[in-house]
Formats: structure tokens, sequence, C-alpha cells
């Protein structure tokens, strides 16, 4: 089969292909990204995040269902984290989602963080593109579930919910979060819950106080509340999202938030690539002198920094 | 490529069946995933259907199917067929559950290479994907 064609005329399996040799970085996952990458950039990505238990899943699963209604082809990105001790996985986001299971135009897929932090696993980027391509009008990507500062996709999407609850308490913790900073939507989910008017109260606090810094641009972020479980403030939230969207391509953000995370990629890639490059040319014994604690990392780093400075194309050669 | 590709085995597991007994499905789940593999778990009471499209979707390795309720004999075959239709007949398929052994040669027959029944320890599980995905890495390693 040839993955690249198929996933760009949208077959499934396709794509299901690529995203796994994505995932288990297999050479042949960066030869199809070439191959499809041109066809990028269109997806609006949307990134739905917040504690554990916030009920994610659940609102996906009504997103989802919204989003169908009004016409559109969804892709969702599910990640849980892997175990950090036998690098396992319990992926179990589907699970919520699964009366979609029938309707081609949902395409659903789970990823293990696979040892990375922040939120988010090394491939989902890569991920995204490749649902992207297959055209996808939306691409969502829900997060493992968050504390403080693990808000890597934030970077991801171009727009992002944070998902919170009433009741679970500890308010300190979300003045200390990354997150107020940082979504573009605000939803306090299982609204009917005891508690709802004091999260209500704290996060409108959090947001006015936001919107008194100047860094923050011209979006106001709206705070929206729903109880996914019955499908309510689904419209609203996709009405936010849609209104969201327009602002970005009014202001050129949209692409530009495209460029910006291209160019973060290619630094990624870059930074991996120099690094290797650097080791493999270092002096044989200087890792085994800072495995041997007999030369400190700080000066090992550095000299391996000033060889590098002397390996010139010439003397390289 | 920096880094040396990871692969760990991929599996799905579904629960075929009205009943809604998931206590075996789950210690299943939670061996699979102490054993290094990545556990796909996509909901009860779902169809032959479901199950094939959340497998293509995932693209897992194996495909584990827990039924409890009669049906077994109806909707596994047409699980299997619904797999090779849809060119994922490569999926290793596994069954368990409530399975009377007169019912295991016609599932052996439709493409399920291994029926575990009820009281298996996880251990002899685990032990079976293991050799299964070891031998499946060595053959895709070997030029044909």
């Amino acid at each position: 089969m040839d993955v690249a064609a198929e996933l760009l005329a949208g077959k499934v399996a396709a794509g299901a292909r690529a995203i796994r040799w994505l995932d288990d970085r297999d050479p042949r996952g960066r030869e199809v990204l070439r191959r499809i990458f041109g066809a990028t950039g269109r997806a609006h990505i949307v990134g739905v995040t917040g504690p554990p238990g916030a009920g994610k899943s659940t609102l996906v699963d009504t997103l989802i269902a919204e989003e169908r209604r009004r016409g559109r082809k969804v892709a969702v990105l599910a990640v849980d984290p892997s175990s950090p001790f036998t690098g396992g996985a319990l992926l179990g986001d589907r699970l919520r989602m699964s009366r979609h299971a029938l309707d081609e135009g949902v395409f659903i897929r789970s990823m293990a963080t696979r040892g990375q932090s922040g939120g988010l696993s090394r491939a989902t980027y890569d991920a995204s593109l490749v649902m992207d391509a297959m055209g996808y009008e939306l691409v969502i990507v829900e997060t493992v579930g968050v504390g403080q500062d693990e808000i890597d996709v934030v970077r991801l999407a171009h727009s992002t919910l944070i998902v919170a609850v009433p009741g679970l308490g500890d308010e300190v913790q979300a003045m200390k979060a990354g997150l107020m900073e940082a979504g573009e939507i605000f939803i306090i989910n299982k609204a009917d819950r005891e508690g709802f008017e004091q999260t209500r109260r704290h996060l409108e606090l959090l947001l006015h106080l936001r919107a008194a810094q100047p860094a923050t641009g011209t979006w106001q972020p709206p705070l929206l509340t729903a109880v996914a479980t019955r499908g309510e403030g689904t419209a609203a939230i996709v009405d936010a999202l849609d209104a969201h969207r327009a602002h970005l391509q009014k202001s050129g953000e949209f692409a530009r938030q495209s460029s910006a995370r291209c160019e973060a990629q290619f630094l990624a890639l870059a930074h991996a690539a120099a690094l290797e490059q650097l080791l493999a040319r270092a002096p044989a014994e200087l890792l085994a002198q800072v495995r041997a604690r007999r030369i400190d990392p700080y000066t090992a780093a550095e000299r391996l920094s000033d060889a590098a400075g002397n390996m010139s194309p010439a003397a390289g050669a | 490529m920096p880094e040396a590709p990871a692969r760990p085995l991929r599996i799905l597991l579904a629960k075929l069946g009205m009943d809604t007994h998931t206590v075996g499905i789950t210690v299943v789940a939670h061996a699979l995933r102490q054993a290094g593999m990545e556990v796909i778990f996509s909901g009860l009471k779902q169809t032959p259907e479901a199950v094939a499209s959340a497998a293509i979707q995932e693209d897992v390795d194996v495909v584990g199917v827990s039924s409890l309720s009669a049906g077994h004999t109806r909707n596994l075959p047409r699980l299997a067929r619904l797999l090779r239709e849809r060119g994922a007949g490569d999926k290793l398929l596994l069954a368990g559950g409530v399975i009377p052994p007169e019912d295991v040669p016609l599932l052996q027959e439709a493409g399920f290479a291994r029926i575990f029944t009820m009281g298996t320890d996880t251990r002899e599980i685990i032990a079976y994907l293991e050799r299964w995905w070891a031998g499946k890495l060595t053959a895709e390693s070997t030029p044909a």
C-alpha cells in the first residue's frame, strides 16, 4: 500500500499506519511526512486539557457530535500516560466516544505519552499533520490529565479548551497553574455539581486578572459551562471555537501559528540531529570521565562545544 | 534518524455481546500494561463492526475479544471477516471468556489464533503474546 497517497485520499487504514510509524519512530514515517506536508496547514487544531477527572473525554465526545451536526469531519488524538516503569499503557479515552465508532467522518486515535512529559506524546504533532492531510477539518487533541504546567498542547493547538470542574478544591493550585494563562476557552464541566458557584467566581476572577495583563492579545477568553454527560453547553462551546478560529484567521494569527509550530518542530529536529553529530565526534574519554565523576558536567559540556567550534567544514572533511 | 525505532505491541481489547461483566477484561488489561504493552480499551457491548473500525483506526497488532454471553459463534467470525475485507487481516485475533470447547474449532477456522477460556492465568496470555511478537519482529527484520 502506498501509505502517503492513500492517506491523502482520506483512507483511514493508511493514516492509521502512518501514525503508527511516526509513533514508533520508524523511518518510513518521515518519508510519509515529506510527501504529505504540502497538504497540511488547513485543519483547525483544538486542544482539550484539564485535570484528571474533569470529564475531558466525555466533553470531546459531545464536541464530536456537535461538529458532525455542523457537517465537519473530525479527528481526535487522545493521549494517555505510559507507565514510567514498564512502558505499558492503558488507553481508555475512546471508551467514552464509542457512539461514533461507525461514523466514517470520525477518526479517533489513542496515543501513549511514551516517556514525554508535558501532557502530549512526542509524535502528537506529527500525528496531527497526518490527520490534517487526510482532510479532517477539525483535529481535537485531548491531553493527559494535567496538573500545573503540562501545557505543550497550547503550542500545538490553534485553540485550547481548559476544562475545570467544581469541587477539585485547592484554588491556590489553579492560581499557580500555567493553565490559566494558556487557554482560549474556559469551561466548567459538571456544572450541576456542588461548588459550581465558587468555582465560577474563582475562574472569573482569574480571567479578569489575566485580561489586565498586556501580553494576552485581543481575544477575551469566554467562560462557559457544561454538563457533558447530558450534552449541555456543547453548542455554545463549538460556537466559541468557531468564533476563535474566525478571530485567528482575521488577524493572520492562524497562519502565523502554523508557521511557529513548523519552526519549533524544525528546531527540535535540528537540535536532536546536531546533538547526535556532536556526541559522535566527541572525544571518547569525555563521556567516561563524566560518568566516573572525574569531571563536572558543566566543564564537560564546555569542552564539547569548544571542540565543535574547532570543527570547521574543511577540518571535518 | 537521530533515535532508534521503538515499537511496543499495541493491542485492542473489546467486549462483544450484551453483558456488562468487566472484571476479566480489566484484569487482563492491567496485566498486559504491566508487561509493557499499549492496551486500548474500546468499550462494552461492542458490535463486530465497531471493533473492526477501532482496530483499524488504532492500527493495533492484536485484537483480543472477550465474550461472556452467547453469540460468539456468530460475532467472532463476523469480526474476523470484516477485518480481512477491510485490509486488516494481518492482525492477530484472540478470544476469551465463556466459550464452550466444542466451539473452539469453529473460531480457529474463522481466524482466531488462540482461545483463552475462563480461568486462564494472565501470565499464560502474556507469554503467548511475547512469543508471537518476538516472532513477528524477527520475521519483519529478516529480508524475504
